[in-house]
């Protein structure tokens, strides 16, 4: 088991300037899905949006795959250790759209858009009813959820980071979509780090880090 | 040319019946803006005089320096009022806000002072100063509208920002959407002024300048000048300050910073 991606030191403060945790590093183990757990108000949302840099950070050195990623390219990291953010906000415009988008970024560096992944991938989550030209704004919490997590494994980044992806599903479509994350984080280069709200689906897991007491444990 | 109809203090106490009327109908109505109205009539009169007065001396004595120094002004409180306009700030807003309506004053105002219009000497007053002014008070309007609407985009839509940041897309990458509504929006009131010049009304400055004895088609070659002068100020203006927005609040790395944005 090798490490793919180490990231820190990292500190937080909560809104009215308590220290939330202070000193970790997040290490992330190649081909595994790591679950990030502890109490709700310990930092765990803050923590992944600092992990892949829409949080400020100071001082905190990101390596991944033995390549440093300095400041000056955090897009480019962004692009390889993509958080699926909470909440699953959507842009204006159709779902094949909102699909698409990441694919004309820069940071897309030659990866193309897979059409037949893309209808299969929404099938499985239970989203292939849906035309593809219907607006994303009219997508239901659950829906949406499920249409980030499709976006995130279609764009297929080396870590994918997740706050929360299952959140409003039932047990049946929350299983499967763990599956399809448990799915992609077995492939070789791959790793998941994901915060769950619901303990039962956390068990077919293959690492726990506990963020408890301002540190972060391996359980 | 006609001889001038000369305004003497009789015709403006006759005209002041008119606020005077206004009033009546707010405190009949209860429209509770009496108060609000007087204060503004009398800011009216006041300011007005006193720019009369500036410019009396100013077009009298016809030093480069003076044109200059009024420019600075009229440059700095145009700046502040955009500034202020906006229902969000954020730190180093009022300082953006000034460098968008100095380089909108520069770039559009040099163009058509000296190019254009061709005014000699280059400072003459006489030109400089209201073509200057009609930039600076139309381009306030597109800035400051220009401005609240990229503030409330990264404010009340930041997650959708923050979306596309989170794939890797650079601050170029993330913004352009918000930049081009915005600068849409503040180009908004010169294009609708544009499209319905002469058929609602006619522009102010070309009625002033019939009323003041010009021949119409000259008016109306002005009226284009100042229009086209207006549309061009307004989209660089826009362009300005929403540019020097984003960089504010957005780091270089891709990183919105809400915590600077503040009502």
């Amino acid at each position: 088991m090798s490490v793919i991606l180490r990231c820190g030191p990292l500190e937080a403060r909560d809104g009215e300037g308590r220290e939330l945790y202070r000193g970790v590093v997040v290490e992330i183990l190649e081909g595994k899905l790591t679950l990030l757990k502890g109490p709700s108000g310990s930092g765990k949302t803050t923590l992944l949006r600092q992990l892949v840099g829409l949080n400020a950070t100071e001082g905190c050195v990101r390596r991944l795959a033995g390549r440093d990623y300095t400041q000056k390219i955090l897009p480019c990291w962004r692009g390889a250790v993509t958080l699926l953010m909470q909440d699953s906000p959507v842009l204006p415009g159709t779902i094949e759209h909102n699909l698409r988008f990441p694919f004309s970024c820069r940071s897309a560096e030659g990866r193309l858009f897979d059409d037949e992944r893309a209808a299969e991938l929404l099938d499985i989550v239970g989203l292939g009813g849906i035309p593809m030209d219907r607006s994303a704004g009219a997508l239901s919490g659950g829906e949406r959820h499920r249409l980030a997590l499709v976006r995130g494994l279609l764009w297929s980044p080396s870590i994918l980071v997740a706050d929360e992806p299952l959140s409003g599903l039932d047990t049946v479509r929350a299983q499967r979509c763990f599956d399809l994350l448990l799915e992609f984080a077995h492939r070789p280069g791959r790793a998941v780090l994901c915060v769950l709200h619901d303990a039962v689906l956390g068990r077919g897991t293959d690492r726990t880090l506990n963020l408890v007491n301002g540190r972060l444990e391996a359980g | 040319m006609n001889e001038l109809i000369h305004l003497g203090p009789f015709d403006l106490a006759v005209a002041a019946v008119l606020v005077v009327a206004a009033g009546c109908i707010s405190l009949a109505m209860r429209l509770d803006i009496e108060k609000r109205l007087a204060l503004s009539a009398l800011r009216t009169v006041v300011q007005l005089g006193l720019v009369g007065l500036i410019l009396e001396r100013v077009f009298a004595i016809r030093r480069p320096i003076f044109v200059v120094l009024i420019l600075a002004v009229m440059i700095f409180f145009a700046g502040r009022e955009a500034a202020r306009r906006s229902t969000r700030r954020y730190p180093g807003i009022r300082f953006d806000a000034w460098l968008a309506m100095a380089a909108t004053c520069l770039i559009v105002g040099t163009l058509v002072t000296q190019v254009v219009v061709g005014v000699k000497p280059w400072y003459d007053p006489q030109y400089v100063i209201p073509l200057l002014g009609m930039i600076l008070g139309n381009s306030l309007t597109g800035v400051s509208l220009c401005l609240e609407r990229f503030l409330e985009h990264l404010s009340a839509r930041k997650h959708e920002v923050e979306l596309m940041l989170a794939f890797g897309a650079t601050r170029g990458e993330a913004l352009a959407g918000p930049m081009r509504a915005a600068v849409r929006t503040g180009m908004i009131p010169v294009t609708n002024m544009m499209a319905a010049a002469g058929i609602v009304a006619l522009p102010g400055m070309m009625t002033g300048q019939i009323l003041a004895g010009a021949p119409p088609m000259q008016a109306v070659a002005y009226q284009i000048v100042i229009m086209f002068m207006l549309a061009g100020a307004n989209a660089i203006g826009s362009m300005i300050i929403a540019s020097a927005a984003a960089r504010r609040l957005v780091a270089a790395d891709g990183r919105l910073r809400s915590e600077r944005l503040g009502e």
